[in-house]
């Protein structure tokens, strides 16, 4: 099995496309069929879709799956994959991700029933949903929703709705409230510059995965020897983009960004009245 | 003399420079006595992590260098991209393109399509083989033909310019495509008929279809291995367009801090797998990454590969792939050394060598996973405990966000005792290099308690970041 398979190569693909066919490989039906084994593939279909999926896969021959028996062995890649540092999965499929996107797909609004932080409920929060947001970080399922009666841009738990209902939406409505959440989203980008010091330019592979989670671009300044990353973030990110900066500890160095700034300076000072019994 | 050369590297196609660039990337094989190319795709993956993670920072002379091909080799590369511009790839969404022509700058607030994908997708092929694939595909999306009905579609519908196929070329593709699933033969009997494999879209209603979309669409984004998972919603997205669901159907999803350079390094993961399956050793060259990110030129001339290079072979036991930085590794067993780890994008030149006894294999297998048991990610070193106080943040905020991350990513520690304001977090782990970066990530609201050596690094390492931000002092 080789993920360099010719059918997969891109003349084919768009020749295929301009035929309206398609080519299925077995290693991708594999692959699904491994995934669909996960428990929360149940939140993912209704079930006589998945006993439908499941039929139709278990049909399929895997011609790997004749190595494998000939070793004695599983053959699931996934065997040899050990994941480390992983933050604890809190879910994977959430069960309103079905039902917010068909109404996010038919340009509607909807009608939030939201548990509040400090126990009890807010019912009846009018808005536009406009996107499902899976953070990697936290592992968790967002709803990013624009509230209409307080004009706000809202990054909502889908484990704190408690119930969702869709609303109708005129199309003018729609088109209108779309835009300003573009505006909105565009307005909430920041900009920040972090400098890699000289010293530490030998971990500049590490440093830069460590940011490759964000929309970046690199910059080099030859004289210097100087790497700087010019990183795009929202404004609510700034937070994760901190921890980021303080993993990398001396390695990293905030140039440009005076919030990140700030916070930096108040945090250094803050960790050292930590340990000020001893040397402060 | 900073960036001269930032905006105008990448104004292409990407298939385009994987094209250009593979010309003098093939490696060279000997076999019996002849030299037979086969195709290798490090160069391109290497390429493709330096723009993913580097996009922007280097010109020209320093981009070449880099990448060990000449100036002269790069430019006509670009000119050869440039031409192609007008061609852009139907893959992209509009989003993507215009990123490209900035650099590989990934927009993740727009799209959820991963765009380094393409690299899987480089697989070279002659013009006249893709034509004769394609045509076999489609003539059997919707009925079942035999070799001689496919004989006679080519004849008739290939370009006049490319040769007809005869019979024999047809049964080898049918051969090949009915080994890799895309088809499938029915009947007993000569002649066989044969059919695109096709079911699992054709039986899906519309709905169904969309949470199949949905399924692979989060599962491919959020677990490990991604790629055929990937490949799997390239497919579906065009079934759900070619069905006429609506066109924001597949955009309604999104993923935040996704290392999106991880699916490069799946390239190795199945020849790795393979390996471990049948017990085989693996040889290859690795260029550590910690020489920065350069890549030595590799001579494409057979007779003076592999002379200059250090060729590793281990027995490969395990994948770690390391959530906090999205970087994958290999773990084998070296006779020399023990237990031996290399970053999966420093590997070149794979190959499987001979295999091991299984007892061998499984007592390697037993020291390693036990030299890895307290590894934060995979470090080995001397085995310590590691004690920190944990401050929990204002109370009126409502969560408890300090001790929610601590609980998700404190791997095996133990929270051992609590109060209102704080709590303290044990565990026994291998060294402190790997673990000290995510206790510092916590800032203020974490307090290391032991051993002393490390509060007393601690104290230190915030002592030098306080004087990073210190405001200049003027001098008046």
């Amino acid at each position: 099995m080789s993920l360099f398979d010719k059918i997969f190569n891109y003349q084919i693909i768009s020749r295929l496309d301009e035929t309206g066919s398609f080519a299925l490989t077995s290693q991708e039906r594999t692959w699904l069929r491994t995934m669909l084994g996960h428990p929360e593939a149940e939140a993912a279909f209704a079930p006589e879709t998945l006993v439908k999926l499941r039929h139709l896969l278990g049909m399929e021959e895997a011609p790997d799956m004749d190595d494998a028996a000939s070793s004695g062995m599983d053959g699931d890649v996934r065997d040899i994959i050990i994941e480390k540092a992983r933050s604890r999965q809190r879910q994977v499929y959430h069960p309103l991700l079905r039902p917010l996107r068909r109404i996010m797909m038919a340009s509607g609004g909807v009608r939030l029933t939201v548990r509040l932080k400090h126990g009890g409920i807010k019912e009846n929060q009018g808005g536009l949903p406009c996107k499902l947001e899976y953070n990697m970080a936290k592992r968790e399922w967002y709803l990013l929703w624009y509230d209409t009666r307080n004009r706000s841009l809202m990054s909502t738990r889908l484990h704190h709705i408690a119930a969702v209902e869709p609303s109708e939406l005129a199309p003018e409505r729609f088109q209108e409230l779309t835009e300003r959440v573009a505006k909105l989203m565009e307005a909430r980008k920041k900009q920040a510059v972090i400098g890699i010091l000289p010293n530490y330019n030998s971990e500049l592979s590490r440093i830069l995965y460590a940011f490759s989670c964000f929309e970046k671009s690199v910059s080099y300044d030859e004289t210097a020897d100087q790497y700087r990353i010019h990183v795009t973030y929202l404004a609510d990110e700034s937070e994760f983009l901190l921890s980021r900066i303080r993993f990398l500890g001396l390695r990293v160095r905030v140039l440009e960004g005076g919030h990140l700034k700030h916070r930096m300076r108040q945090t250094a000072s803050w960790a050292l009245a930590r340990y000020q019994t001893e040397d402060a | 003399m900073a960036k001269v050369w930032r905006a105008n590297i990448f104004p292409f196609a990407p298939h385009a420079v994987l094209d250009t660039m593979k010309q003098s990337w093939h490696s060279f094989d000997m076999l019996g006595g002849t030299i037979v190319a086969r195709e290798s795709f490090d160069k391109e993956i290497q390429f493709l992590r330096l723009v993913a993670l580097a996009g922007g920072a280097y010109n020209r002379q320093q981009f070449a260098s880099r990448l060990g091909i000449s100036v002269h080799t790069l430019d006509k590369t670009v000119r050869s991209l440039k031409q192609t511009l007008s061609l852009s790839s139907p893959h992209l969404t509009a989003e993507q393109s215009t990123e490209l022509t900035e650099g590989l700058r990934y927009n993740y607030y727009e799209s959820a399509d991963p765009l380094l994908l393409f690299l899987y997708r480089a697989k070279s092929l002659k013009e006249s083989e893709s034509i004769r694939l394609t045509l076999l595909v489609s003539s059997l999306q919707e009925r079942e033909l035999t070799a001689k009905d496919l004989q006679d579609i080519c004849s008739e519908q290939m370009p006049a310019d490319v040769p007809a196929p005869d019979e024999k070329t047809i049964r080898g593709d049918l051969k090949y495509l009915e080994e890799i699933g895309v088809i499938a033969r029915s009947g007993e009997s000569r002649p066989y008929r044969y059919r695109a494999a096709n079911d699992l879209i054709d039986q899906l209603t519309d709905d169904e279809l969309l949470d199949l979309f949905d399924f692979v669409d989060v599962t491919a984004n959020t677990q490990v291995p991604s790629v055929q998972g990937y490949l799997l919603r390239d497919t579906l997205k065009k079934v759900l367009r070619g069905r006429g669901i609506h066109a924001l159907a597949a955009d309604t999803h999104r993923y935040k801090y996704h290392y999106h350079s991880r699916i490069l390094d799946e390239a190795h993961l199945y020849t790795i797998f393979n390996a471990v399956r049948q017990r085989k050793k693996l040889h290859f060259v690795y260029l550590a990454p910690r020489k920065g990110l350069n890549y030595a030129s590799k001579n494409t001339n057979p007779l003076y590969e592999k002379e200059s290079r250090n060729v590793t072979t281990i027995l490969p036991l395990r994948v770690v792939f390391d959530h906090q930085y999205g970087r994958w590794y290999l773990i084998g067993y070296n006779d020399r050394t023990g237990i031996a780890k290399f970053r999966m994008e420093g590997l070149t030149q794979l190959e499987e060598g001979e295999s091991v006894p299984e007892a061998e294999f499984e007592n390697k297998l037993g020291r390693v996973l036990e030299q890895l048991e307290n590894s934060w990610v995979t470090d080995t070193l001397r085995t310590l405990k590691v004690v920190a106080r944990f401050y929990n943040p204002d109370h009126r905020s409502g969560v408890n966000f300090v001790r929610e991350r601590v609980q998700a990513q404190g791997q095996w520690g133990k929270i051992t005792e609590e109060s209102e304001e704080s709590f303290v977090f044990e565990i026994q782990v291998n060294g402190i290099y790997e673990i000290k970066p995510w206790l510092r990530s916590f800032g203020s609201s974490c307090e290391v308690l032991e051993p002393a050596w490390l509060r007393k690094e601690f104290i230190s390492d915030w002592k030098e970041i306080a004087s990073y931000y210190e405001p200049v002092r003027q001098n008046f």
